[in-house]
């Protein structure tokens, strides 16, 4: 069964077109990349994909219910990592994640579990505004996957991670059907099985991780 | 039960935040001071006068600091992009709206406690029980309209200038109503409970309204 289904998903920012005429299936526990250059719509098309935004048209299905309709129940069911982190930065990294608990309904004793996954265990109780645009990043990731999302949504999840960024994505995209998007060709070809191209809001490619290596 | 605790929830994390980066609520008292200071040397002030000035003075100094205090509301979630983050939990929007209203609301009595003393000890006159549930009703229907619109205007760049102009026409019933009960606390003519009870019919019809309009306004 297909956890996404996006048929013909077209946008327009003003007269401008962002995405035209997308179609994209991702079958569970697929891992999809999709690269593409600064102003490509990888943005646009992620949001779209994660219900935080409607799309001028287009058809879109997620884990099988309409998208626009289903959205408050399907964000239950999304990890979505946006583009900048979003975090509350008076706050401490516990904090953080306690109060994104509180609105999700899920049990805080979840948030030290989410901060050992990426790393933050010693960071707990030091405020978000203080964290390196790396750690603010692991932070984001925890919080997108305090409710143990089925489809996890990132939107350049490696920006300022280091080295062990890759290991810490793969860690949590385990077992999860994902769609990221990022520059990083190396990474995408290391984390998903699928890559797919956007080129001025156009689907260039979608294939195989073998077939667009070789 | 589960809206109740959302809407709890963003209001102890703005109040929290706001306590521990100090933004708001001491610049907004450093205004209401200052704002009282420039009318009483505006304005000749006496014992007869003061009844009747200081109840225009007391509005115009809470609106304006209203209008900066709601507008900080969303401005601040949308610049750390925040705001979505939060929509994107699939908790309601009304939740939401309420919690920012109240967390709002509170950092404006917080406020309200420095403008009041002040005003006694500026104008000589007498602060009641009446007076001040007067201004704490009126700050609860102001609260959910200048947070509508300021929820409305946050992803705009002219946001400080449409907000004043979205919110002050809504405003004007509590303004009107609370000048008359501030007015007959103070001893100027007037009927008190009137007015009182008007307060609480806008306050009832605005929370109604807001709570509806806040899914089309926080969602789209």
């Amino acid at each position: 069964m297909s956890a996404i289904v996006a048929e013909r998903i077209a946008h327009w920012f003003g007269s401008e077109p962002a995405l035209d005429a997308i179609d994209l299936v991702v079958d569970r526990g697929d891992h999809v990349a999709i690269l593409g250059e600064n102003g490509a719509g990888k943005t646009t098309l992620l949001r779209i994909l994660a219900t935080a935004m409607r799309p001028s048209s287009g058809k879109l299905e997620i884990m099988g219910l309409d998208a626009f309709r289903e959205r408050r129940r399907l964000r239950g069911r999304i990890g979505y990592l946006a583009h900048a982190p979003g975090l509350y930065p008076a706050l401490t990294a516990a904090e953080n994640l306690e109060f994104f608990c509180d609105l999700r309904g899920a049990d805080r004793a979840r948030v030290p579990e989410a901060l050992d996954m990426v790393g933050l265990t010693p960071a707990a109780r030091r405020r978000a505004g203080e964290l390196s645009r790396g750690m603010q990043q692991r932070l984001a990731i925890a919080r997108a996957m305090l409710h143990d999302p089925l489809l996890l949504i990132f939107d350049e999840p490696d920006a300022s991670l280091d080295a062990d960024g890759a290991e810490l994505l793969a860690q949590v995209m385990k077992g999860r059907t994902t769609v990221l998007a990022t520059h990083d060709q190396a990474l995408a070809t290391r984390l998903c099985q699928r890559l797919v191209h956007l080129r001025k809001g156009r689907l260039l490619g979608a294939g195989s991780r073998l077939r667009i290596v070789q | 039960m589960r809206t109740v605790t959302i809407a709890l929830a963003i209001t102890r994390k703005d109040l929290v935040s706001e306590w521990r980066s100090r933004e708001l609520v001491p610049a907004l008292g450093q205004f209401v001071v200052l704002a009282l200071v420039i009318a009483n040397f505006g304005f000749q002030i006496d014992s007869k006068s003061a009844p009747a000035i200081a109840p225009g003075v007391l509005w115009l100094a809470l609106v304006f600091a209203g209008l900066v205090a709601f507008g900080r509301a969303f401005a601040a979630e949308r610049e750390q992009a925040s705001l979505e983050a939060v929509l994107m939990t699939g908790a309601p929007s009304a939740a939401i709206f309420a919690g920012k209203a109240l967390g709002a609301a509170l950092m404006l009595v917080l406020c309200e406690a420095v403008l009041l003393p002040a005003l006694a000890l500026l104008f000589g006159v007498q602060i009641s029980g009446g007076l001040v549930a007067a201004v704490l009703l009126a700050t609860i229907g102001m609260s959910v309209l200048g947070c509508l619109f300021a929820a409305m205007v946050a992803q705009l760049r002219a946001r400080e200038l449409l907000l004043p102009l979205l919110a002050l026409p809504l405003w004007i019933p509590f303004i009107v109503a609370g000048g008359q009960a501030v007015q007959a606390a103070m001893g100027a003519s007037g009927d008190f409970d009137q007015a009182l009870k008007l307060l609480i019919d806008f306050d009832i019809l605005f929370v109604v309204l807001t709570s509806l309009a806040a899914r089309f306004v926080l969602d789209d």
